[in-house]
């Protein structure tokens, strides 16, 4: 009864106008969708306590880094985002791996910055992390399997959300570069046939990394043009490890740590405003 | 709100519930099925440690002789000493340790506790292979862009290593050297080819064959360096009716090896089955595997993963048969372990060094695998197996007080294990097996008829639990939907929870109000 006599901004908020208000709202549910149909549809070993470390300590350390910095908690949605992001992508043998990657993922937010902003995807950074200094961390690319029916709603969903940010650029470039050299080698080179190459692209953690981690608009460059090179070469650079280097394994999380420092390069040619929540 | 506050509860009271703990690894193993009950079906064995890649095929190959030809794309030129003659045995040994398994449990009696005796029995299922007359290969000389680029004789086989400009010729030559290639072999060739693949070329050498007194043919193991943590399948296709099933043995340093351009996703293990499975058990895993792969056609399955390494104590519980010793290991292809039999105190094994054993099972067929299979060799050093349960109930006098109950638990297990046999393996349990039940029902009657009344006694809370489908959904969401452990359960909890706190925060911070 009470409710009734609170303010209008103390009622239950309508879930459709919720999530249109901030395209973080679109990630973080639909990153959950994707986690509980891996979990329950694709049967992965869902492991509580990994979960629990990696969101407890991902929304501890934005906390303390909120607290300190702008108190401004809304930045506890990116953060969600992230562990949503490393629940999805690492696979450790051990808990403190997870919570590992999971400081240095949302820490990284806080210490490394370059004029103002963080400059590493903190999922990206935290997966790469984990897997070099402890050597027992992996990311494993098979795990979605290939069903069609999971692609279409993965780049269904993945679309609107970025129709939201409109960061739909960085995904279609790095999709298309990547995919145009693959399809160029297997397929018009080498011969496969086409199933081969759709093969290439029906795999859930490419899809992942193309539609939700180098989407973040804070960390891509901020002029549009500066942000498709940025993504091509990305492509570019998977391409090769995992067509010349035989990197079987997150070819697209190494080449995007790698091309990382240059988006500073890359705002500076390309001027353009700093992309705000 | 009261609504969902005892939904909240229905779960809490399921993780209960389901934390309770499985099986861990014990139990006596009676019972294993071994891969050759598969048909179409090869076995490979992979060995790689930075790069160096020591890859042993055995081959089902059940024609003649003369008529078995292989041709398996290969990234060098493979010189003579690095192909040898392998031992079967070695496939036969990793086999029979790493299959899976039954295990069996006695119940005490609970109205005479003592020790009850385990009854152990094998079963070993043998492969028939054929023998098989003579004819010799023939040589040619004509110019079809295919290079000869080594050639000699191993064992029973005469190989050649070719190096192709174009799949055309290749399959010309082939076919011409009366290489029995199938029609359309072409397509898949050409994309080896254009990856500077050579191709290792294997015939039966029939002399020699003879001479040695070989009747079947024996493992091929060949050793190369390469980046490529890979098998390819697809040259297989080409001349495949339908489904192939292949068993690869990856032995690495670091721990499970797993597909990353499909899934790997592990086979259903610790069930409680009846007791009559043990005389069909075969039968029973051929059975629940076709199941398994029904619901995942392009996914790759583990079958088992073990720390081989000597400093792990526990090489298999239960062990099916010995773990496999030095000179296993040497023959399967590992190089980087160091030899310690000669050692006087050996713990726990007769060799130095890290090892990890994954048997991964394939089925795949031309649609459902497009492309070669890749792996990764990842840290995990989980141990994992195909393990499924037998109980066997007490045996003697059960009409005791403590004795009623227990017929009733058994009565309910039996139901229980009919329930997983035909989730596994989708057997009628209806028919023929009621009994399996039914005896015990009937024990029950004839043990307590006088005192089986309204259901009021010390038992009501057992007879009252049949509310199936409650259990059933809480179990499900518990399970994961029904898949690996309570995690998932709980996980959602979490999460619901998380985002219930953090909903209200935003809205007592004002940021989440409706407009």
């Amino acid at each position: 009864m009470s409710v009734l006599t609170q303010p209008t901004t103390y009622t239950i908020p309508n879930p459709i106008t919720w999530i249109k208000k901030d395209a973080r709202h679109f990630q973080i549910v639909y990153l959950t969708a994707f986690l509980l149909f891996g979990i329950f549809k694709l049967g992965w070993e869902a492991d509580i306590f990994k979960y629990v470390a990696i969101f407890t300590t991902g929304l501890a350390i934005q906390s303390i880094g909120i607290h300190f910095t702008t108190k401004n908690y809304t930045g506890l949605k990116s953060a969600l985002i992230t562990c949503l992001g490393l629940c999805l992508l690492l696979n450790a043998t051990s808990i403190w791996i997870f919570i590992l990657a999971t400081v240095i993922a949302i820490g990284s937010k806080f210490l490394i910055r370059f004029k103002g902003k963080h400059l590493f995807n903190p999922a990206n950074i935290g997966l790469v992390a984990a897997i070099l200094i402890t050597g027992q961390a992996w990311v494993s690319p098979g795990q979605w399997g290939s069903s069609v029916i999971f692609i279409y709603f993965l780049g269904a969903a993945a679309l609107i959300v970025l129709l939201k940010v409109g960061r739909i650029d960085t995904s279609l470039a790095f999709l298309g570069t990547f995919s145009g050299l693959v399809f160029i080698k297997t397929v018009l080179y080498q011969g496969w046939p086409l199933d081969h190459f759709v093969h290439y692209l029906s795999n859930g953690t490419l899809l992942l990394f193309t539609f939700f981690m180098i989407t973040d608009p804070v960390t891509t460059p901020r002029h549009s043009t500066a942000r498709i090179i940025w993504a091509a070469v990305i492509g570019i650079i998977t391409f090769i490890l995992a067509s010349e280097f035989h990197v079987n394994s997150a070819a697209p999380i190494w080449a995007l740590i790698a091309i990382t420092p240059f988006t500073i390069i890359l705002n500076k040619i390309f001027k353009a405003k700093q992309f705000k929540w | 709100m009261v609504n969902i506050m005892n939904k909240i509860a229905i779960i809490f009271l399921a993780l209960l519930v389901t934390v309770s703990p499985a099986f861990s690894f014990c139990g006596f193993y009676v019972a294993k099925a071994e891969a050759q009950l598969f048909n179409e079906q090869s076995s490979v064995i992979i060995a790689r440690h930075d790069g160096q890649t020591v890859i042993t095929m055995s081959n089902d190959f059940k024609g003649p002789l003369d008529e078995f030809a292989m041709v398996v794309p290969v990234p060098e030129v493979l010189t003579k000493d690095r192909i040898r003659i392998a031992d079967q045995k070695i496939f036969d040994k990793l086999d029979a340790y790493s299959g899976p398994r039954i295990v069996e449990y006695n119940d005490p009696n609970p109205c005479q506790p003592m020790y009850a005796l385990e009854e152990m029995s094998t079963m070993r299922f043998k492969s028939a292979r054929n023998e098989a007359p003579a004819a010799d290969m023939v040589e040619d000389e004509k110019d079809y862009g295919v290079q000869i680029v080594e050639s000699y004789t191993v064992g029973e086989y005469d190989i050649l290593i070719l190096s192709a400009n174009e799949s055309n010729g290749l399959e010309r030559w082939l076919i011409d050297n009366d290489y029995k290639i199938p029609v359309g072999a072409q397509e898949v060739l050409e994309p080896y080819i254009k990856n500077d693949m050579k191709f290792f070329v294997v015939k039966v050498n029939l002399k020699k064959a003879k001479q040695n007194g070989y009747n079947t043919l024996r493992p091929i193991q060949m050793t190369f360096q390469t980046d490529k943590f890979m098998l390819p399948i697809r040259l297989g296709m080409a001349n495949a009716k339908g489904n192939q099933d292949l068993i690869v043995y990856s032995l690495t340093k670091k721990g499970m090896t797993e597909a990353t351009n499909y899934k790997t996703t592990k086979i259903p293990t610790n069930k409680e089955i009846p007791e009559f499975v043990e005389a069909r058990f075969g039968e029973f895993y051929v059975d629940l595997f076709d199941k398994t792969w029904k619901q995942d056609k392009d996914a790759v399955y583990v079958e088992y993963g073990w720390d081989l390494s000597s400093n792990n104590f526990v090489k298999c519980d239960p062990c099916v048969t010995n773990p496999p010793v030095y000179a296993d290991l040497r023959e399967a292809g590992i190089f980087w372990v160091d030899d310690n039999t000669q050692r006087q105190f050996r713990t726990t094994a007769d060799y130095n060094g890290d090892v990890y054993l994954t048997r991964l099972h394939v089925r795949y067929n031309r649609s459902t695998f497009p492309q070669d299979l890749k792996f990764q060799e990842t840290p995990n050093k989980e141990s994992f197996q195909g393990r499924y349960v037998m109980n066997h109930p007490a045996q003697g006098d059960l009409t005791c007080d403590a004795g009623k109950n227990y017929l009733k638990d058994v009565v309910k297990r039996r139901t229980n294990e009919l329930e997983n046999l035909a989730d596994l393996t989708g057997w009628n349990t209806q028919g023929e097996y009621a009994a399996y039940v039914g005896k015990y029902e009937k024990m029950i009657d004839k043990n307590y008829k006088k005192d089986n009344d309204s259901g009021t006694d010390e038992n009501g809370f057992i007879k009252a639990l049949p509310k199936k489908g409650a259990m059933l959904l809480i179990g499900t969401i518990a399970n994961g939907g029904g898949s690996n452990g309570p995690g998932a359960g709980m996980f959602i909890m979490f999460y619901v929870l998380c985002l219930t706190a953090f909903s209200w925060y935003w809205i007592r911070q004002g940021k989440l109000s409706v407009v």
